[in-house]
């Protein structure tokens, strides 16, 4: 298997009507990495999964999908997809669609039927087999299409929003699934837009701002740099004015109850600590802190001028 | 390779299966073959249920039993019942289903296989025939005991039905295709290829009319030549009487004002023949390259049952009206008059004398590169769209 699952160069999309969505992505997946794609909006997110997928063709494409041209039908057979706001026929059960998309991807029969039933297990529907899609619920629907992704037994598995409309618990099972993914070694591509649901599973990300790849990394690159501690105080600060805590002010941001000193450096905490100590205003808990992916993604869409404008 | 086509196609069936006007067409079908099943013919004439009725000479003696349901399975059954009625059910039915399988959601999952576009939507426009097909084998078999036991003759002809309404209706399915991928709606979809079957068969009938009213025309010029030979024979019969008797010979035969008012006609008739011809042809010219809907039908019938055999049906008394032959020359005699309507007798015989003769080449073929055409158009659209 080749080390990059994914590699591709200089995507573009250009909608009838000269709608830029794509506007040149560079991306990289490596081979058994949970790999996690975000974005605004409109950020071309949707249209480049289906690029991969060959679902939408490409103005401009470079690169390859598990060592093949993108658009390379043949390879689809080794790849895994959920689409978002996925349908499946309503007259078929469980158990016919996975084995009608699992013939689709040219599964041997037999080879179908034992992975349905393996699939069903681990996604928590095998008392579900034999009644119609047409009575599940938005949930269970989300499930089977994850069993239906991996019906052929993928190298790559995509995953187009995949915990959309799923309740606490099933989300919880998804990642479960993901994770299990990854230590079979599996590449999974993930689309979402709930960060915290990515924060929990993905080795790697990207963010996608108006068709183009704006961060790329893992979640500590991305956060290079702008490591912190914080101070979280049992109370709010009393609003005496400046206070003098005895560094920089420019390092330090306070929101709340919390005070985030922008440093790597835990002896520039220590006159902090002390200035707070010595107002009697008590510390309830303190450590180091990266920024979540929310941060780092608000971070990347607002530094570019325009969005959200 | 397989793999995929087979699931495709086990797929329409549960589609199909799905579907309650599946079942109730299926359900019609059988019991139209039920009904025609109640008919019989004996000596004394036709019988419904045990209820005789005298219709000599349109008797078993007249119209063996065996020709009697082979004309009302390839005349009646499979053109009003099979083609029009169980057709308009087919493609309600059928409609939705290519529109349902570009649906967003749906179409990406079938689109993310290792199946090639143009393959996938090929296989499911075949799989979308299983409805007409599924429909006239049932249709078929249960016609075939019905003849089999009712007319004692076991036709194995007339599964030759199975083909040409699968055909007939490929060349309408491939229409609803191609509006179903311009305009994604089921409904649009059915409405505009009802609208344009209704068209095909307007044009057909517009055809059957001008191919009469050329016949009646041949057969006016035909009847117009007879009388002037007649009335030449005559003049000379005349003459060679004249002379016999040694009486003076008057100035030419061209002389005799009756033979002149003939030929004035026969120039008068021959201009309109012209006139029927070039409107005919160029009709026939501007519909080849359409799908044949009716006359694919008609195939069935005209293979089944000869032209000799199709006339003791509809001429059981043997009148002579129905005679091309006779009837130029009863008409050239004066006996009746010589213009002829596209409804006459004679006029109808030798249309459908030039039908069969039109021939399973040019009906098919045309419609079938008509099919092909319009599905090629299909792939074409499908493979470049993105969804």
């Amino acid at each position: 298997m080749p080390d990059l699952t994914i590699d591709i160069h200089d995507v573009a999309k250009t909608y009838r009507g000269k709608i830029e969505a794509l506007r040149g992505i560079e991306m990289q997946v490596h081979a058994g990495e949970v790999f996690g794609l975000l974005g605004p909006n409109g950020a071309g997110k949707s249209t480049l999964v289906k690029i991969l997928m060959t679902v939408i063709r490409p103005t401009r494409c470079a690169g390859t999908v598990l060592g093949s041209r993108v658009g390379h039908k043949p390879t689809l057979a080794r790849v895994g997809y959920l689409p978002e706001h996925h349908k499946f026929p309503e007259y078929l059960t469980g158990g016919q669609v996975l084995d009608f998309y699992g013939a689709m991807a040219d599964v041997p029969r037999a080879d179908r039927r034992r992975r349905a039933d393996e699939l069903l297990e681990t996604v928590g529907m095998t008392k579900w087999k034999k009644k119609k899609v047409g009575s599940y619920s938005k949930g269970m629907r989300q499930r089977l299409g994850i069993a239906q992704a991996l019906i052929n037994d993928p190298d790559l598995v995509v995953l187009d929003e995949p915990t959309d409309g799923v309740d606490p618990m099933g989300r919880r099972d998804i990642r479960d699934v993901v994770k299990l993914l990854r230590d079979q070694g599996k590449t999974v591509f993930i689309n979402s837009h709930l960060l915290s649901e990515l924060e929990l599973v993905c080795d790697r990300v990207a963010i996608l701002v108006k068709g183009l790849v704006r961060q790329q990394g893992t979640l500590d690159e991305l956060a290079g740099g702008d490591e912190r501690y914080e101070i979280r105080l049992s109370a709010p600060l009393p609003p005496t004015g400046t206070i003098d805590l005895g560094v920089d002010s420019g390092l330090i941001s306070i929101d709340g109850r919390t005070i985030r000193v922008s440093t790597t450096d835990i002896e520039r905490v220590q006159p902090v600590i002390a200035a707070l100590v010595s107002r009697g205003i008590a510390i309830h808990s303190m450590g180091p802190a990266r920024p979540s992916l929310e941060d780092l993604f608000m971070a990347a869409v607002e530094s570019d001028p325009g969005v959200g404008a | 390779m397989m793999r995929q086509t087979l699931a495709l196609f086990l797929d329409a069936y549960r589609e199909l299966n799905a579907r309650k006007l599946f079942w109730i067409t299926l359900v019609l079908s059988v019991l139209v073959v039920g009904a025609y099943a109640c008919i019989g013919i004996n000596q004394t004439g036709v019988t419904i249920l045990w209820f005789q009725m005298e219709t000599s000479p349109f008797d078993s003696d007249m119209v063996p039993p065996r020709l009697f349901y082979s004309f009302i399975f390839s005349f009646l059954a499979v053109p009003f019942w099979l083609t029009w009625i169980a057709t308009i059910l087919a493609l309600i039915t059928t409609a939705s289903l290519i529109p349902d399988f570009l649906s967003s959601g749906a179409v990406e999952l079938s689109l993310s296989k290792p199946i090639r576009r143009s393959r996938l939507l090929l296989t499911k426009f075949l799989s979308g025939l299983l409805f007409a097909a599924l429909q006239v084998v049932v249709f078929t078999i249960a016609s075939f005991l019905v003849i089999g036991i009712r007319g004692g003759s076991w036709e194995f002809g007339i599964f030759l039905a199975v083909p040409i309404v699968i055909l007939f209706f490929s060349y309408l399915y491939s229409i609803s295709m191609l509006l179903a991928l311009l305009t994604r709606s089921t409904m649009a979809a059915l409405l505009l290829t009802l609208l344009i079957w209704f068209g095909l068969f307007s044009i057909t009938v517009t055809d059957d009319m001008l191919l009469s009213m050329r016949e009646a025309r041949v057969m006016e010029v035909q009847i117009y030549e007879r009388r002037e030979q007649i009335q030449i024979e005559g003049e000379r019969n005349e003459l060679r009487r004249l002379e016999a008797l040694g009486e003076e010979i008057p100035e030419g035969e061209l002389a005799n004002p009756l033979l002149l008012a003939t030929r004035e006609q026969l120039q008068d008739r021959r201009a309109a023949l012209r006139r029927a011809s070039r409107r005919t042809g160029l009709w026939t010219l501007l519909r080849t390259p359409m799908p044949k809907t009716t006359e694919t039908i008609d195939y069935l019938g005209r293979s089944l049952i000869s032209m000799e055999e199709l006339e003791k049906i509809m001429n059981p008394a043997g009148d002579e009206e129905y005679d091309v032959e006779k009837t130029i020359d009863r008409r050239a005699r004066g006996i009746m008059r010589v213009r002829m309507g596209f409804d006459d007798p004679a006029v109808a015989h030798r249309t459908e004398v030039i039908q069969r003769e039109r021939g399973f080449g040019w009906t098919i073929g045309t419609s079938l590169g008509f099919e092909l055409v319009v599905v090629g158009v299909c792939c074409l659209i499908f493979s470049r769209r993105d969804f």
